[in-house]
C-alpha cells in the first residue's frame, strides 16, 4: 500500500466504492484499477475488513432506569412564555399605576420615593434578567441547527 | 451465528413504534402531544447515546451528552424542517454537544475498554463460529476502537457516522455541516489513518498470527 502509484487516479474513489456511493461509470472505473493495482487491492481489503469490524461491534445500553424523565416539550415551554408575557404585562400595568398614582396623590415626601424605588428595583431586575435570557439566546450555538 | 447479549438488545419498552414516522410524531410534539414527545424520545435516545459514546469513549458522559441533546433536540423543535429525516438534526446536535463537553474538559476521547468492563465496555458480538476467528476479530475491533481514539476529531466523527452509525453521505454532510462532494474524500484520509493505526497495533500479533 505504502508503494508510489504513478496513476492518475482519485484514491478517494475506492471509499465511494466500499459505500455504494458511485455512478455505474465510477463503478466500472474503480473495478478496472483495482484489477490492475495491487496496492489498492490490498487498501480496499483493508477497508472492508475494518467495516466489517465496527458494524460487528455492539454496545451495551443504559436501560431505561437511567434515562431521566422525558425532555420537556413545546407544550411546557408555550406556558413558559405566556407566563413570561403575563407577568411582563402585570408588570407594565402596574408599574404605570403605581406611577400616576403616586404623582396625583398629595402623600409625603419619603413615601413616594419609597414607592418609586420599589417600583424602578422590580422593573430593573425583571429587565437585568430579560437582558441575560437575551443574550443568552444570541450566544446560543444549537439555535440555527442545520439552517 | 450471532451471540446474543441481553444487555445490549434494545428493551421492548425502547423500541421504536412501528407505526407513526418521525415527521408525524414531531407535528404532533408541537401541538403539545406529551405521548408523542415520549415516543420520539424512546426512539432516538439510543442512537443519541451510541454516538455520544463512540465520540467520547466514557458512558456516563456519553449518557449526559445524549440526554441533554434530546432536551435540545425538543427546544429546537419549532426550527426543524418536518419534511428533512430527524436523525441528522439529532446527530448534529449530538455533535456539537460532544465538542463542547471535550473542548470544555480539555481532554480527548477517554478509553473505556480499560475501565469498568464489567458494566460498560463495548461488547464484542462476534457472529463467526470458529473461535480463532472469533478472538481475530474480537482483536480487531478492540483494537479499532482504540485507534478510533487516537484520531483527530474531524477523522474520528466521519468514521463513527459513516461505520458505526451506517449514515448516508447526504445525512453526513448535514450533520457536518460540509459540501457532500466532501464526504467521500475526508472519509477516504480518515479510513486510511485508522487503518495505519490499527495495522501498528496489530502489528507483532497480526505477524504472529500468520506464523504456521
Amino acid at each position: 500500500m505504502s508503494e508510489p502509484r504513478a496513476h492518475a487516479f482519485d484514491e478517494s474513489l475506492i471509499s465511494g466504492y466500499l459505500d455504494g456511493a458511485l455512478t455505474q461509470q465510477e463503478r466500472q472505473r474503480v473495478e478496472l484499477h483495482l484489477a490492475a493495482c495491487g496496492a489498492c487491492t490490498e487498501l480496499f481489503a483493508e477497508l472492508c475488513e475494518l467495516r466489517s469490524a465496527a458494524r460487528d461491534t455492539a454496545f451495551r445500553i443504559p436501560s431505561d432506569e437511567q434515562w431521566r424523565e422525558a425532555p420537556r416539550g413545546p407544550a411546557s415551554r408555550s406556558l413558559r412564555w405566556a407566563g413570561w408575557v403575563m407577568l411582563l404585562a402585570w408588570a407594565a400595568g402596574s408599574g404605570a399605576f403605581g406611577l400616576w398614582h403616586l404623582a396625583a396623590s398629595s402623600g409625603p415626601l419619603w413615601e413616594k420615593l419609597a414607592v418609586f424605588g420599589g417600583l424602578s428595583g422590580g422593573g430593573l431586575l425583571l429587565l437585568s434578567v430579560l437582558l441575560d435570557r437575551l443574550h443568552a439566546l444570541e450566544g446560543d450555538r444549537y439555535r440555527r441547527v442545520l439552517k | 451465528m450471532m451471540v446474543s447479549v441481553p444487555m445490549i438488545v434494545p428493551s421492548p419498552a425502547s423500541a421504536p413504534p412501528a407505526t407513526a414516522g418521525d415527521g408525524d410524531l414531531v407535528r404532533r410534539c408541537r401541538a403539545g402531544d406529551r405521548e408523542a414527545a415520549d415516543a420520539l424520545a424512546r426512539r432516538h435516545r439510543r442512537g443519541a447515546y451510541l454516538l455520544a459514546l463512540q465520540l467520547l469513549g466514557d458512558p456516563d458522559d456519553a449518557l449526559d451528552a445524549a440526554q441533554d441533546s434530546l432536551l435540545r433536540l425538543f427546544q429546537t423543535l419549532d426550527r426543524y424542517d418536518d419534511s428533512q429525516p430527524l436523525r441528522p438534526w439529532l446527530f448534529s446536535i449530538v455533535r456539537n454537544r460532544c465538542r463542547d463537553l471535550l473542548r470544555r474538559r480539555n481532554v480527548r476521547r477517554s478509553e473505556p475498554l480499560d475501565g469498568d468492563e464489567q458494566h460498560w465496555r463495548p461488547e464484542l458480538v462476534d457472529p463467526a463460529a470458529d473461535p480463532h476467528r472469533d478472538v481475530e476479530r474480537r482483536q480487531v475491533r478492540r483494537h479499532l476502537w482504540r485507534a478510533l481514539a487516537d484520531l483527530p476529531a474531524e477523522h474520528r466523527e466521519i468514521l463513527v457516522l459513516r461505520e458505526y452509525q451506517d449514515l448516508s453521505y447526504e445525512e453526513i454532510a448535514a450533520v457536518l455541516r460540509i459540501p457532500k462532494g466532501t464526504v467521500m474524500s475526508r472519509l477516504h484520509r480518515a479510513r486510511k489513518q485508522l487503518a495505519l493505526r490499527v495495522r501498528d497495533l496489530l502489528g507483532p500479533t497480526a505477524s504472529a498470527g500468520e506464523e504456521p
